[in-house]
Parts: C-alpha cells; sequence; structure tokens
C-alpha cells in the first residue's frame, strides 16, 4: 500500500522577480519550491511547537517577492520569521505583507548581488506536541525505583516531518520522523535504583475523624517522594510535568501496579510526590474529649464579649502493617491559641498548622494527645 | 454479542527508511505463551502480561501489535525482550495515523532468531469481589465462615489458560482505562481532546445480563477447590490464584477463596438513639487475627450472609446479611445484621429538676444546672447470652455522671459520648440507673 496523504499541507515558497513596478490586481505567483532543508521541531516550550526549516532561494540583484502560502496547517501568522544565514550582510528584508483572504505572507528582499542563500524559515505550527510519561518500578521493599521517562510525539498538524531534528528541554534532540496524525512514543530516560521515600499522610482537615462510623474504609493516601538531585542520579534537568504510573516488583518475576498520578514540573533541587493510593492498614481515630468555654469575659446583659476554650484532641493510630510507617499527621487549629500540653513534638507549619512526624513500629498503635486553648474567641 | 478479539503481532523486516513502505511486509502469529491477569477491585483496571516469542531479523524490525474490539489503554502497551536485552533495542512504539487499536515497534535486533518477549498493557472490563457465607454454630459461639471470589471477564477478549490474580487495595487513578481505550487517538490531541461519548447500558439488559451471569456461574461451580496464596505487597494484597482460568468474555467464575472451621464470635447488640433510632441493632463481633482462626491475611471487603445450624441434619435458619468494608489484619470486626426485636433496650426519664441558677445584674437569669435521672432497662429475650453495647449522647460538653446498679463497663467515647458495655446471660433482665447534670449558660463556663 502507497502512504497516502489525506490531509494536505502544502508549503510553497515562491520567488517572484519584481520585473514591473506598476502593481496588480490578480497575483501573479511565480512558484519555484525549493527542496526544505534541515528542519527542527522545538518542543522545549509546552506552550507551543517552533519549526525551524532551511531553505535555499535563488535571489536575482534589485528587489525580490518571496512568497510563502499553507494549506490546512494551522500556523500562527505573527509569529513567522525569515532569517537569512548566508550573506546577511547584502540581503535585506525591507517589508511583508499579507495577501487578502489567504493563508499565505510575501517577503520583500533586497539583494545587492544574485546569488544563493540559505534561509531559516521559523514558525509556531499548531496541533503538534510532546507528552512526557512515567513509569516506575519498585522495588519490594519500596527503598528504590527504576525510574523511565517516555516522550510522546503526537503530530495532528496537518504536516508530515521526514527526518526531523527534535529538541527537547536543554538540547537534548534526536532525529525523528513523525507524519501528521501519528502518535510516537520513545523512551528518553532510564535510571535505575533512584532512592524513594515512602509517606504516608493524614490531614485532619481533609480526612474523617472517626472511621468506625463509615461504611466504607477510610484510606490514609501514601506518597513517594523522589528528589530530583544528583545523590539520586537524576539532578540534571527538570523533571517535566506528566502522568506517572508506578509499578511494583512481587517477588515472582512480574509485577503488580501500584498506582498513578501527575506530577507537575519538578525542577533540580525539588522534589517530586507522586500518590499512589490509600492504606487501609494505617488506621486514625481522632477525637475531641474536652471543649470548654474558660475566662469568659461579659458585656451588659450576659452577652458575652470575648472567651477562651479549653480543648483536647486525641488520636490513636494503628498500624495493622507488618512493617514500620512513617505517618506524617497535618492538624489545624484555628485563631490565636497556645499549647497546654502535647505529648508528641511538631512543627508549626504556619500560624494555624501543625505537622507531627510518627514513626508507627510494625504492628502498633500510638495515642497523640494535644491539650490547647483558643484565646480571645469573639 | 460476543466480540471475537483478533490479537495478533506481526513483525515486518525493514528494508527501507521511508515511511511510505508497506506497513507489513512478513507476518508471522507467535502465539501467546502465558498470560498473567492481575485484576483490580477498586478499580475497573487488569494488568495482563503475556510472553510471546519473536521471530527477530537482525538489523530493523517491525512489530505491529493490534487490539480491536477490547478495552486495552495503549499508553500502557510496554514490550521487554526477555533475553539479549542489551543486544536489542526498542527505538519506539508508534501509533500510526488513520488506524486504530494498532501499535508498531520499532525494534534494533542485532540478533536474528528467536526471542522471548514479554508485553505488558493494563485493560479494563475485567473484576472480581468477594462475598462470604457465614454459619454460626447452634450456641452462636462460633462461626464456620466461608469466603469466596467471582472473577467477570467483560474485557472482550477470552482469556484462555491465564494465571489469575486478584488485589485488594484502593490505588490512585487519574484516568479511567475504559475511557483511555476508548480514546480516538492513544493520548488524544494536541488541544481539547475529542471526547467519545460512553455508551450505557440499558437497565433491564443489565439485570437480565447479571441474572445469566449467576446461571452461568451456578454451572461452572469447581468440582476441585483450588488454592489461593496471599501476601502483601506495599498498601495492597495480592491473591493468587493455583493454576490457570480459563474465562471466555462475558462469563464470570467463583473460586473459593478460604474457609475457616471455627471463628470464635460474640453477639453484640448496641443501642445508640442518634446513630440507629429507638431500636437495638445486632453485630456479630470477632476479631481478623489468629485467636479466632484468622489472622493471615486481611479480609477484604464484601457481603456476608450468616446462617445458623437449627437442628441436626444441617437445617439451616437465615440470620441476616452484613456488607463490611475491608478488614485488616489484627482488626476488630463488628458485622452489622440489622434491627432486633428480641433484645430490648429502654432508657426512660425518671426525673427532672434544675437547680443553681444565675441571675445578671437585671435579675435576668443567666446560668443554670439540669439534673435528668434515667433508667436503662436491657432485656435479653433469648436463650443465649449476649453482650450490650450502650451509647448516650449529651448535646453538650459541660456535664457530670454518677452512675447507680450493675451498669458493667463504663467508658468516656470523646466530649459528649459515653459507652455502657454490659453482658446478660439468656433470659436476664438488668436495669441500671444515672444521674446526669449538664450545666448551661454561664454554669458552663
Amino acid at each position: 500500500m502507497k502512504w497516502k496523504r489525506t490531509i494536505y499541507s502544502l508549503f510553497t515558497l515562491s520567488v517572484i522577480f519584481l520585473l514591473l513596478a506598476t502593481p496588480v490586481y490578480a497575483r501573479i505567483k511565480l512558484v519555484a519550491l525549493p527542496e526544505r532543508g534541515k528542519t527542527i521541531i522545538r518542543l522545549d516550550n509546552p506552550q507551543a511547537t517552533l519549526i525551524e526549516e532551511e531553505r535555499v532561494l535563488t535571489l536575482q540583484k534589485g528587489l525580490n517577492k518571496v512568497d510563502f502560502s499553507w494549506k490546512d496547517v494551522s500556523i500562527d501568522v505573527d509569529s513567522i520569521r525569515l532569517s537569512v544565514l548566508t550573506h546577511p550582510d547584502k540581503v535585506i528584508l525591507l517589508n511583508v505583507s499579507y495577501p487578502p483572504n489567504e493563508a499565505a505572507l510575501v517577503w520583500e528582499i533586497n539583494s545587492e548581488d544574485a546569488f544563493e542563500v540559505t534561509v531559516r524559515i521559523s514558525y509556531l505550527l499548531s496541533f503538534i506536541d510532546r507528552l512526557i510519561t512515567y513509569k516506575g518500578l519498585v522495588d519490594m521493599e519500596e527503598t528504590r525505583m527504576n525510574l523511565k521517562s517516555f516522550l510522546v510525539l503526537r503530530n495532528f498538524s496537518g504536516e508530515d516531518f521526514e527526518s526531523a531534528s527534535v529538541l527537547l528541554d536543554e538540547g537534548q534532540s534526536f532525529e525523528k520522523s513523525i507524519s501528521h496524525g501519528e502518535t510516537k512514543q520513545l523512551l528518553f530516560l532510564n535510571k535505575a535504583e533512584v532512592p524513594i521515600e515512602k509517606r504516608w499522610t493524614f490531614d485532619a482537615r481533609k480526612l474523617p475523624w472517626d472511621p468506625e462510623k463509615l461504611e466504607t474504609n477510610v484510606g490514609i493516601p501514601v506518597t513517594y517522594r523522589i528528589k530530583n538531585v544528583k545523590e539520586t542520579g537524576l539532578g540534571s534537568s527538570v523533571l517535566s510535568e506528566g502522568k506517572v504510573r508506578v509499578f511494583q516488583e512481587d517477588g515472582q518475576k512480574s509485577t503488580i501496579f501500584l498506582g498513578e498520578d501527575f506530577t507537575k514540573l519538578i525542577p533540580v533541587g525539588e522534589k517530586m510526590e507522586i500518590y499512589i493510593g490509600d492504606s487501609r492498614d494505617i488506621v486514625v481515630t481522632q477525637r475531641k474529649m474536652r471543649e470548654e468555654r474558660i475566662n469568659v469575659r461579659y458585656k451588659r446583659k450576659n452577652r458575652i464579649v470575648l472567651y477562651d476554650t479549653d480543648e483536647m484532641i486525641k488520636a490513636s493510630i494503628e498500624n495493622f502493617k507488618e512493617k514500620p510507617a512513617m505517618l506524617t499527621m497535618i492538624q489545624h487549629i484555628p485563631g490565636q491559641w497556645d499549647m497546654e500540653e502535647c505529648n508528641m513534638d511538631y512543627k508549626r507549619v504556619d500560624a494555624y498548622t501543625l505537622e507531627f512526624e510518627i514513626a508507627l513500629p510494625a504492628h502498633s498503635k500510638r495515642e497523640l494527645t494535644m491539650h490547647y486553648h483558643r484565646r480571645n474567641v469573639r | 454479542m460476543r466480540h471475537k478479539l483478533i490479537f495478533f503481532a506481526t513483525i515486518a523486516v525493514l528494508l527501507g527508511h521511508s515511511l511510505a513502505l508497506a506497513k507489513v511486509d512478513l507476518v508471522i502469529l507467535p502465539k501467546r505463551d502465558t498470560v498473567q491477569l492481575t485484576i483490580y477491585n477498586s478499580a475497573d483496571l487488569t494488568l495482563v502480561r503475556e510472553s510471546r516469542a519473536l521471530t527477530l531479523k537482525k538489523g530493523l524490525n517491525r512489530l505491529q501489535f493490534s487490539w480491536a474490539n477490547t478495552l486495552i489503554d495503549p499508553t500502557s502497551l510496554e514490550m521487554l525482550p526477555k533475553m539479549y536485552g542489551d543486544r536489542i533495542d526498542i527505538q519506539d512504539l508508534a501509533f500510526p495515523p488513520r488506524v486504530r487499536n494498532l501499535g508498531l515497534w520499532h525494534v534494533q535486533s542485532q540478533i536474528s532468531g528467536n526471542v522471548p518477549v514479554e508485553i505488558t498493557y493494563l485493560t479494563s472490563g475485567l473484576s472480581w469481589r468477594a462475598f462470604y457465607m457465614g454459619t454460626l454454630s447452634k450456641d452462636e459461639k462460633t462461626m464456620h465462615l466461608k469466603g469466596y471470589v467471582r472473577v467477570t471477564n467483560k474485557s472482550g477478549e477470552d482469556y484462555e489458560n491465564a494465571q489469575v490474580r486478584m488485589i485488594v487495595g484502593k490505588i490512585n487513578l487519574i484516568d479511567q482505562i475504559a475511557d483511555l481505550a476508548r480514546r480516538q487517538y492513544p493520548y488524544g490531541r494536541p488541544g481539547p481532546p475529542p471526547v467519545v461519548p460512553r455508551v450505557k447500558l440499558d437497565r433491564v439488559a443489565v439485570r437480565a445480563e447479571a441474572k445469566r451471569e449467576l446461571e452461568r456461574a451456578e454451572k461452572i461451580m469447581m468440582a476441585k477447590p483450588k488454592e489461593i496464596r496471599k501476601e502483601g505487597l506495599s498498601e495492597y494484597f495480592l491473591y493468587t490464584i493455583e493454576g490457570t482460568e480459563t474465562i471466555p468474555h462475558g462469563w464470570s467464575k467463583r473460586l473459593p477463596s478460604f474457609a475457616v472451621e471455627q471463628v470464635p464470635v460474640v453477639n453484640l447488640y448496641k443501642y445508640e438513639e442518634e446513630r440507629y433510632g429507638n431500636q437495638v441493632l445486632r453485630f456479630l463481633s470477632f476479631k481478623n487475627d489468629k485467636t479466632h482462626n484468622l489472622g493471615e491475611t486481611p479480609v477484604p471487603g464484601g457481603v456476608l450472609k450468616v446462617y445458623r445450624n437449627v437442628v441436626e441434619g444441617a437445617h439451616l435458619s437465615y440470620e441476616g446479611q452484613s456488607r463490611f468494608k475491608y478488614i485488616p489484619v489484627n482488626e476488630d470486626v463488628e458485622l452489622n445484621l440489622g434491627t432486633v426485636a428480641n433484645v430490648i433496650v429502654k432508657p426512660t426519664l425518671m426525673d427532672y429538676k434544675t437547680d443553681r441558677y444565675l441571675f445578671g445584674n437585671k435579675g435576668n437569669i443567666s446560668g443554670w444546672d439540669e439534673i435528668r435521672e434515667f433508667e436503662i432497662e436491657i432485656k435479653n429475650t433469648r436463650d443465649l447470652p449476649i453482650k450490650v453495647e450502650i451509647r448516650r449522647n449529651f448535646k453538650t460538653s459541660s456535664w457530670e455522671i454518677k452512675k447507680f446498679g450493675n451498669f458493667g463497663l463504663y467508658e468516656k467515647v470523646d466530649l459528649d459520648t459515653v459507652k455502657f458495655t454490659l453482658n446478660l446471660v439468656a433470659h436476664e433482665t438488668r436495669k441500671f440507673r444515672y444521674v446526669l447534670t449538664t450545666h448551661h449558660e454561664r454554669r458552663a463556663h
């Protein structure tokens, strides 16, 4: 079967020699189709794809008109640029004009002599882009990950590219052909033994306090943290945003799928946080054991103007797993407050947020007690 | 209608580099040697791993893989050589234009001959669920607990002699596999991706299908029960069924997952007005641990139907059913069997008074106490001993309590809830009292 193109893209480059000074009503295109030379697809900006192509123009001495038109492709007209690579000092681009009702433009170029010049035409092309996806395989102990990253080229631009140089972030490039309507997926990063950190997080504002009262299990979100630094084998470039699928070795020469998440762009030095799923083997039951108003101040007619509270929260954390776990527990106390007594250390993340790092040995139960006063509640 | 799936792999030796080259030069149909299904129950998702032997030529090989009428997520497709990994380079996986459900691997090989490869992908349409049958002994002290799993295949593909594994766990998914499988382009198009509407099944048809499935499942009840191997991985549990199974598209299969002869159970009755109203609920309570002949693995959530041996000769009475959630190892289980009339809990307000008034400057009331005396009567009309848990909520956090009589075990649950736990013998009636003082307005501070 012969490769057939259903959607045409037509780049015509025409050089019109300006022989007559009088204007004509119908545009006469003297079409010469110079071969498209080196083509670069620049995908370093996720917002837009820049195409750079080189062509050889045969210029006459004096004024030349170069006609550039396209069909069934979506080019941002204002993004089209022409730069002259050879004889730049002898060739001057005078102006650019847009013919009515046409996907085209005309460059007016003045040349000091008659010669062939290499030009680079660049423009932003729509419906061609790239995605990044990740596939991680963690070991049974969940301490290391084999991290693969795939580049997915999607070309729905209307244009076929044969042997284009595809350019990514920070100078990574390769040669690839990609037709209109085609999607290509290729491996582009493969790092073995990347250290990971596994975390469980209970946020008292996001999760229900008393799982016993619910018909379904309360899952404690589980995440893997991967640092984009040299020490982990990464750290050479940013990790682009994309979908991350995580698998785990099962000890039977096979794998299981652990879950997936979408990561935002991770700059060098920052960490990627992948939420894989929920643990139902760590159970947090949180209850308010006391809430009383103290130090109440009244105005006329016994109206309360100001008071403090005396509050106590108990959270029991049970680890039903056979392995130890590190739970990050986030608690919130609104307004002005003092901690009267707390049986675990915490970090004050902001004025109203407390973060506890709670180590849970295998098959263990721990209890957090927070006794605090909220002050000057109106 | 049964979908007929065409799964084929073709190898084409690439003679030139041009895209204009015909796609298929040489077609070989290597057999699927083994197939493994890892089925999830928290999401419509199955990981399929199949091994095939490919015949590669030196140089660039093109391998075509297509999956019409199935629910495979093309973005999950991966092929890995199991041998000669260093001499075989999988350059890319292309999804060519104008064809759907087709992927093309470009493989650069330094060897020629047979190469075993493993192809993995995620598919939708296979599911499993757990269900249980419990039979109580006549004295209701122990329960014979049987667990089953039912695997259903609606994936469009017939899986023959597949190793079947099941995952218990709640995974995070950002896209439904079925939606990915129905996309026109595997990764969508740049810009807003086209929305392919989901085909919704008619309700009556769904019910009819369910009935047919049930009939089929009954037919395929196993002659020889198979073992299920269980192990924990990350936050999940993996159940592997011994041997292989053949599950054609549209079929379900029921497989026994475990059976425990004697699980000691406690008949627990609960009363809590705010949660259950003025009625008593019956629970079967036990623990997923060694002392209850369990505790080897977590128990996946499901429905338990409870029967009771009534007389000798294996006659049964149906006691009720309970849908329960996932039970971790060593966790207490309370199975709700619904309301009962044969255990009665009756709280009665016996006395009410107010006291300790406070007055403000203008003589208005600014604080007071309310004192209520309750009598709780518990009647066990059954000819078995029972355990009763009574919770009382006070709607305020400023209170004191005094208890009289045989009130069992008392516990403060949270700032406005207390719990009394009592054990009653057969046909026992018990009464106890408590006096509750609640503080109001300025008395509360």
